[in-house]
């Protein structure tokens, strides 16, 4: 790798702009987020930068369960941000719906829309985590600078094999019982 | 023989000092100082030292989205302008003694300073978004108002000296005159660099980023650059003012960093100290309470003119 | 003139962050990952009825039972912890790991069932049976 790539990776690194999206969250999530930028756990010491627009980010920060009303703008908002990109989950809600597992309003987990690369488990996670989170998806745009991930992951197709609990329907839970139990 | 000592001298002060290779680290630098100097105040630890020029090699590497069209070649085309302006206005700095060549002029060394804003204004509208427009248009009342000011003071020091070149800038008698006119030009350098209190083009929680929410990739690392050089240059004439004339080169050249550098962290402190202010406030305090001192120092210099 | 006394304390007297990738101390009641212990469980699955989010999944078989927890999936509540009467269900102040597939983070435990306790007979009363260890009175008169 010649000069100017690794003084890419290394600045993909360390200057991470996030962008930070509410998908339908109760805003816990939200809050701790931007908690993580006060003096206590201070998120510009890693050159994080909390961004206005989304064309400016590196990274987006999704919090939330993924509502009817939201899956447009999530998608929109992921399509305006400029690549290399990584996508951030924060909460559990973005991972698995948590609480809201069985709700009318809901378009299922992140993943389905949008490929996810970090996901930061809580309720809320705690600011630390979520800049711990951050700092995992600047390493892995750094990676992927160096060419040693792929270049994206992929979406999560709906239903059938390969669909690897997308949606946390019962089918699925049951075979991973079985699976785990053979 | 003298057109190509007076290319020379240009091109050397264009490009080496205070030109490009002084100005764009000086402009990374700064724009870290006040990050640093903010947040020490605040409580926090800050960026690490190197932190504006990461952002600007990992903005070079990303992605813009396609432009099409007039707009979209204007779009592109606004960034670039707005750098070169603003080198040309730190390459014609009176940092070092007279040398000959060539020197420009104070009408000059205005628009360079301008034009920045202006492509700021114009790349809101081009962009072709709504937050973009509402942020050209508060970028538009805000130079309207700092405007005033700033060029009523700078006016004045000109004019109480009879001539519009910058040798002569450098070098002026101390008098309550030029005390004024430095007092009423570090009051407009808030306004001039989006600092809070007057940092409303920029507001993210309300317009997203203001002119700049379309730009991308390597147009903003041109933006975030022409920010750094607008600094450097904004302070830069700040600091030749209150230099004292010196004939040594590199003492002049030193004591012109220390000036800069003390600036830039006066005006670090009032950034973290204030807040926003909303426009109408912004403009109430340029046109009522700062106006009154801009107009003293054009009666003093016309005084003192139609007294000599 | 507050602020500046304030931001003038802020310089000289250091900054109060944690540098990364130090955390900060929680305190003990920080409700954080449900530790699971085998030996003392029973296979109730009153913690799975309890459960607000289905982070703990609860499969019976013939004789054994599999039990199972999905940090990720969980909302850290209390509910399962505070439900559960043999105190197997423990909460500590450990906050669950980032990570960068969906399930990554999930443990079953798979238990086979403990023999019912029979519950112990109670022993003849001891008054019953001591007239009868008695020798009985004027048999040889």
């Amino acid at each position: 790798m010649n000069l100017w790539n690794r003084l890419m990776c290394y600045s993909r690194r360390h200057s991470p702009w996030l962008f930070h999206m509410n998908g339908g969250s109760c805003n816990g999530c939200d809050i701790e987020l931007i908690a993580s930028l006060t003096p206590r756990y201070d998120a510009e010491q890693l050159g994080v930068r909390l961004e206005g627009s989304p064309r400016h980010a590196d990274i987006l920060c999704i919090t939330g369960p993924v509502t009817h009303n939201a899956v447009n703008a999530i998608k929109t908002v992921y399509d305006q941000v400029c690549g290399p990109k990584a996508v951030v989950a924060i909460g559990s809600c973005p991972a698995t719906t948590n609480v809201f597992i069985d709700s009318r309003t809901l378009d299922g987990p992140l993943n389905r829309h949008v490929p996810v690369d970090v996901f930061v488990p809580g309720c809320p996670p705690r600011p630390d985590a979520i800049i711990q989170g951050v700092a995992k998806a600047a390493e892995i745009l750094a990676e992927r600078a160096s060419k040693k991930l792929p270049v994206a992951p992929v979406v999560m197709p709906l239903v059938g094999p390969g669909c690897e609990g997308a949606c946390a329907c019962s089918a699925t839970t049951e075979k991973k019982n079985e699976e785990v139990q053979a | 023989m003298n057109l190509f000592l007076e290319l020379q001298t240009a091109l050397a002060r264009l490009l080496i000092f205070p030109g490009l290779l002084f100005a764009v680290p000086a402009a990374w630098f700064f724009l870290w100082v006040e990050r640093k100097a903010v947040a020490r105040m605040q409580g926090r630890i800050g960026p690490p030292f190197m932190q504006p020029f990461f952002d600007f090699i990992k903005l070079l590497g990303k992605s813009t989205p396609p432009r099409s069209g007039i707009a979209g070649i204007l779009m592109r085309a606004w960034p670039l302008i707005a750098v070169s302006a603003a080198a040309g206005a730190v390459g014609l700095l009176p940092v070092l003694p007279a040398s000959g060549g060539f020197q420009g002029d104070l009408i000059l060394l205005l628009a360079l300073l301008e034009l920045p804003s202006m492509c700021i204004i114009a790349a809101g509208f081009s962009s072709g978004s709504i937050f973009g427009e509402i942020g050209s248009a508060r970028e538009a009342v805000l130079s309207v108002s700092y405007n005033i000011v700033f060029l009523l003071a700078i006016l004045s020091i000109a004019a109480s000296q009879h001539t519009f070149s910058l040798q002569a800038l450098a070098q002026l008698p101390s008098s309550p005159l030029r005390w004024l006119g430095i007092v009423a030009i570090l009051v407009c350098l808030p306004a001039k660099l989006h600092l809070n209190p007057f940092s409303l083009p920029n507001a993210e929680q309300e317009i997203y980023s203001g002119p700049m929410t379309e730009y991308a990739g390597p147009e903003l690392a041109m933006w975030e650059l022409s920010h750094g050089l607008e600094w450097v240059a904004a302070t830069g004439l700040a600091a030749t003012l209150i230099a004292p004339a010196l004939t040594l080169w590199w003492v002049a050249a030193l004591v012109f960093v220390a000036l800069t550098f003390a600036i830039v962290l006066l005006l670090s402190v009032v950034a973290a100290a204030t807040a926003r202010l909303q426009i109408d406030t912004t403009v109430r305090f340029y046109w009522q309470c700062t106006l009154i001192f801009a107009v003293l120092a054009v009666a003093s210099a016309l005084f003192m003119r139609f007294r000599a | 003139m507050n602020i500046l006394t304030m931001m003038w304390k802020n310089l000289w007297g250091g900054s109060r962050t944690t540098l990364f990738p130090a955390r900060p101390k929680v305190s003990e009641r920080y409700r954080g990952l449900v530790r699971f212990d085998p030996a003392l469980c029973s296979g109730c699955a009153i913690c799975k009825m309890r459960c607000t989010a289905r982070a703990i999944e609860f499969k019976a078989g013939k004789g054994e039972y599999t039990w199972s927890y999905d940090p990720g999936q969980c909302t850290f509540c209390g509910r399962c912890v505070e439900g559960c009467k043999e105190h197997a269900l423990s909460q500590d102040s450990e906050c669950p790991p980032i990570y960068l597939t969906i399930g990554e983070l999930k443990k079953s435990y798979t238990l086979k069932r403990k023999p019912p306790v029979k519950p112990a007979v109670a022993p003849p009363p001891p008054a019953a049976a001591a007239p009868a260890a008695e020798p009985i009175p004027g048999g040889t008169q």
